[in-house]
C-alpha cells in the first residue's frame, strides 16, 4: 500500500479517470497553467491539453452552469471552485438546475457532473475564505455530497463521484491536502471505488460513538486513539464520508451498541450536520441512549483573521474531549 | 493624513501647453511631491508586509506594486470623507492615498485589534474606514461593484449633493455576473458612479486574453450606456485627468463612466503565488521599465521639483517611518478572546 498525500490522491485519480473515459473534462479558475490554487490539477493541462482542462474566466455561475449543460449530453465535467465560499456565486446552478434537471424533465437527461471544492478554516484566510457550506448542498434532494477525510477515501470517492450519473458535490479541505495516508496499490486494484452513501467505521469501540467527516474525522481519530492510550476508553469512530445520502443504518447500529454519541463538525452548530445526526439517533435509537447526544461545532461568528481569534472560533481537541466526557460521565457544561 | 487628496479644490486648470503637465492640471509642486512620497511610502509597506509574512507575523499579503500611480491619480479626484470609495484587494495605495497611514495598513496585515479596517477580523487587502468613506468588501471577486452602484442610488434618496461613488477592480472581475449586473443598473439609472478597472493583464495566473474577450475592457462600457476611457495607468497625470472628468460628470448628474487603467503587476498576486511560473522571463525583466514610482520621480527631477539629494533624504525618512510603524504595530497585543462576538450584530449603542 503506497503512502501518498490527499492532494496526490486527487491528482492521480483525476488523471486515471481522464485516461479511462474521454468524456471526463476539467474546468475552473487557475486549474491549467497555475495547476489549481491548491495544485490538485498539477500536470493535467500538459497531459490532456486545453480542450479537456479549461481555464475559465472568473465567472463561477457561468462555468458551473456550463458543466450542467455539457453533462446533459454525456460529458462528465469535473469543476473546481477555488473554495466552497465562492461556490455560493454558482449555487443557483447547483440547486435550481443541476439538482433538478433529471427529476423535472421526467428522467430525460442526466447531469453527471462533479463540483470539487475545499472548505474549512484554520489557515488564517478569514471569513470569506474559511466557511463550511456542505450542509447547504446536503440539504438538497437531487444532489449527492461526499466529504473524504483520507487519501484512501479521496481516491475511492472521487472515482465514484466521476462515474456517478448524478451531480456530486465533492468536499475537500484546505488543511487536509498535505496529509498522508495509505491508498490501494494501483497494480492490484486500479479500479477501487467507495460507494457514495456509505459511512465507514474508521475505528471500532464500545464505550461511545464519535461521528465526524472531513477534517474533523482526522481529529476524531486522533482523540479516540489518545483517550484509549491515556484512559483506556473504547471509542467507535464513524467517518460519514457521504453527507447525502446519509448512511443512517451505520450510525443507528453503532449507537445501539455504545449507548452514547458525540458529533463533531467544523461548521456552525445551529441547523448543522450534527443536528441531523442527533435527530436521527433520537428517532431510531432513543431507547438505547444512556446520555444525551452531544454536538461539537464552530463558534457562531464569521471566522476572524487574527490567529488567536481564529483558534478560539474553531472546534478543537479540548472541545471534543470535554463533550466526550460529558457524554460518558454526565458532567454538565 | 498622508497627502492632500482634495485636488479638486485646487485652482482651476491652466491649459497652457507651455506649462508642465501637473501645472496644466492645476496641481501644485507640493502635491506632486506628496504623491511621490506616498507612493514610495506604500511600496515600503508592501515590502515590509512580505518580510513580515516570512516571519509569520502577517499571514496574507497582496501587493499594490505597479498600481500606485493609478490609485494615487484617482485619489486626487476623490474627496476623501465625502465621496465613497469601494476598493478591491489590490488597492493598498488607494487606502493610503485617501488618508490611511502605514501603521493602519500594518495593523490590518498583522490582524491587530486596532486594525482600522476590521479590528483583526478581515484578511489583508480588505480596506475600510467609515471616516474616509472607504467601504469594506468581501473576497468574492467583483461582488463589491454593486455596492458602489447602491451607494450612488442612495445619494438620490438621501439628497447628498455634489457626490459620487467610485469603485475599483481588476480586468478579471469584469467576467463576473455581479459586475455586469452593476454596470447594467448604473447605465439604466445613469447613476453617479465611476468604475475603475486596474488592468494589469493577469487574473492571478490567467492572462487577460483568456479572461476578457475584447482587447480593451473600456469597450465594454458601450453595452451599458456609459463612456469608456483608456489611460496609461502608470501615468499619474493621465489617470487624474480621466478620473477628475469622470467624477465631475458623476457629481453633476451626467452619469457613470468606465475608466480602464493599463498597468503592470510588478509582483506575484500574493505571498501564496510565484509568478515566474506563468509569466515569460522577458516580461518579468521588462517590469522594471513600468514602475510608476520611477516614472513620477523622473518627472519630478526633469521639472526641477526634486534633485538626487532630496530624493535620497526622502527615501531615508520614509524608511525610518516604516520601521517605526512596524515596531508600533508589532507591539500592539493580539485581539482579546472575549472580543470574538463583538460586531456580529449591530447595537443601538453604535453610531
Amino acid at each position: 500500500m503506497p503512502v501518498i498525500t490527499y492532494r496526490q490522491a486527487l491528482n492521480e485519480t483525476l488523471r486515471q479517470e481522464m485516461h479511462r473515459d474521454p468524456n471526463v473534462m476539467l474546468m475552473g479558475e487557475e486549474i491549467g497553467v497555475f495547476e489549481g490554487s491548491y495544485k490538485v490539477t498539477a500536470g493535467l493541462l500538459q497531459e490532456f491539453g486545453a480542450k479537456r482542462v479549461l481555464d475559465t474566466p472568473i465567472a463561477e455561475e457561468g462555468f458551473v452552469g456550463m458543466a450542467a449543460g455539457a453533462a446533459m449530453i454525456g460529458l462528465r465535467p469535473v469543476v473546481e471552485i477555488m473554495t466552497i465560499n465562492f461556490s455560493l456565486l454558482a449555487i443557483d446552478q447547483m440547486v435550481n438546475h443541476a439538482a433538478k434537471i433529471h427529476y423535472m424533465f421526467g428522467g430525460q437527461a442526466k447531469v453527471p457532473m462533479v463540483l470539487r471544492t475545499p472548505g474549512g478554516g484554520g489557515v488564517q484566510l478569514a471569513a470569506t475564505h474559511s466557511q463550511n457550506f456542505e450542509v447547504w448542498y446536503a440539504y438538497v434532494p437531487g444532489l449527492k455530497v461526499v466529504a473524504p477525510s483520507t487519501p484512501h477515501d479521496a481516491r475511492g470517492l472521487l472515482r465514484s463521484a466521476i462515474r456517478d450519473d448524478d451531480p456530486v458535490v465533492f468536499l475537500e479541505n484546505l488543511a487536509l491536502y498535505n496529509t498522508k495516508g495509505d491508498v490501494p496499490d494501483e497494480a492490484d486494484d486500479g479500479d477501487y471505488t467507495i460507494p457514495i452513501g456509505k459511512a465507514t467505521i474508521a475505528r471500532a469501540g464500545s464505550d461511545l460513538t464519535l461521528i465526524a467527516y472531513s477534517r474533523m474525522a482526522v481529529l476524531a481519530m486522533d482523540i479516540a486513539r489518545r483517550l484509549e492510550a491515556e484512559e483506556g476508553l473504547s471509542i467507535e469512530v464513524i467517518d460519514l464520508r457521504s453527507l447525502r445520502p446519509l448512511d443512517r443504518p451505520t450510525i443507528i447500529e453503532s449507537v445501539k451498541k455504545t449507548g452514547r454519541a458525540v458529533v463533531i463538525e467544523e461548521g456552525w452548530l445551529t441547523y448543522g450536520i450534527g443536528a441531523e445526526i442527533a435527530a436521527t439517533i433520537q428517532e431510531h435509537a432513543f431507547d438505547y441512549l444512556d446520555a444525551p447526544v452531544k454536538r461539537v461545532a464552530g463558534v457562531e461568528v464569521p471566522l476572524p483573521y487574527a490567529k488567536v481569534l481564529e483558534r478560539a472560533a474553531l472546534p478543537n481537541d479540548k472541545h471534543l474531549i470535554k463533550a466526550i466526557r460529558e457524554a460518558l460521565y454526565g458532567t454538565r457544561s | 493624513m498622508s497627502m492632500q487628496t482634495d485636488a479638486s479644490l485646487a485652482p482651476p486648470p491652466a491649459n497652457d501647453p507651455a506649462l508642465p503637465r501637473h501645472r496644466q492640471l492645476g496641481l501644485s509642486d507640493e502635491q506632486v511631491l506628496a504623491a511621490l512620497a506616498g507612493m514610495q511610502r506604500v511600496r515600503n509597506v508592501d515590502d515590509r508586509l512580505w518580510q513580515l509574512s516570512r516571519q509569520g507575523k502577517a499571514h496574507f499579503v497582496i501587493t499594490s506594486a505597479g498600481h500606485e500611480a493609478a490609485q494615487f491619480g484617482c485619489a486626487w479626484a476623490i474627496r476623501a470623507g465625502h465621496d465613497y470609495s469601494v476598493p478591491y484587494y489590490r488597492d493598498m495605495a488607494l487606502a493610503l492615498a485617501l488618508g490611511q497611514t502605514s501603521l493602519d495598513l500594518l495593523l490590518h496585515g498583522m490582524g491587530k485589534p486596532t486594525d482600522p479596517a476590521s479590528g483583526g477580523r478581515q484578511m489583508f487587502g480588505h480596506f475600510s474606514s467609515r471616516a474616509l468613506r472607504i467601504v469594506s468588501g468581501s473576497s468574492s471577486v467583483g461582488s463589491h461593484i454593486v455596492h458602489a452602484v447602491g451607494l450612488a442610488l442612495a445619494f438620490r434618496i438621501t439628497g447628498e449633493q455634489d457626490i459620487a461613488a467610485i469603485t475599483f477592480f481588476g480586468e478579471g472581475a469584469t467576467s463576473e455576473g455581479a459586475w455586469h449586473e452593476g454596470m447594467t443598473i448604473a447605465g439604466v439609472q445613469q447613476l453617479p458612479v465611476v468604475f475603475v478597472c486596474e488592468n494589469n493583464g493577469y487574473a492571478i495566473s490567467v492572462p487577460a486574453h483568456r479572461e476578457v474577450p475584447v482587447r480593451d475592457v473600456a469597450t465594454k462600457a458601450a453595452g451599458y450606456g456609459m463612456p469608456g476611457v483608456i489611460v496609461d495607468g502608470t501615468d499619474i497625470f493621465a489617470v487624474y485627468a480621466a478620473a477628475r472628468t469622470a467624477m465631475q460628470r458623476a457629481r453633476s448628474g451626467e452619469g457613470p463612466t468606465l475608466i480602464e487603467c493599463k498597468l503592470h503587476r510588478l509582483r506575484p498576486h500574493s505571498n501564496a503565488d510565484d509568478h515566474s511560473k506563468y509569466r515569460p522571463a522577458a516580461e518579468l525583466t521588462a517590469l522594471a521599465q513600468h514602475d510608476p514610482i520611477d516614472k513620477l520621480r523622473d518627472y519630478a527631477m526633469q521639472h526641477g521639483l526634486l534633485n538626487v539629494e532630496r530624493w535620497q533624504a526622502m527615501q531615508q525618512q520614509l524608511k525610518a517611518e516604516v520601521d517605526a510603524a512596524t515596531l508600533a504595530a508589532d507591539q500592539v497585543p493580539n485581539p482579546p478572546l472575549e472580543s470574538l462576538y463583538d460586531h456580529l450584530y449591530g447595537s443601538a449603542a453604535e453610531a
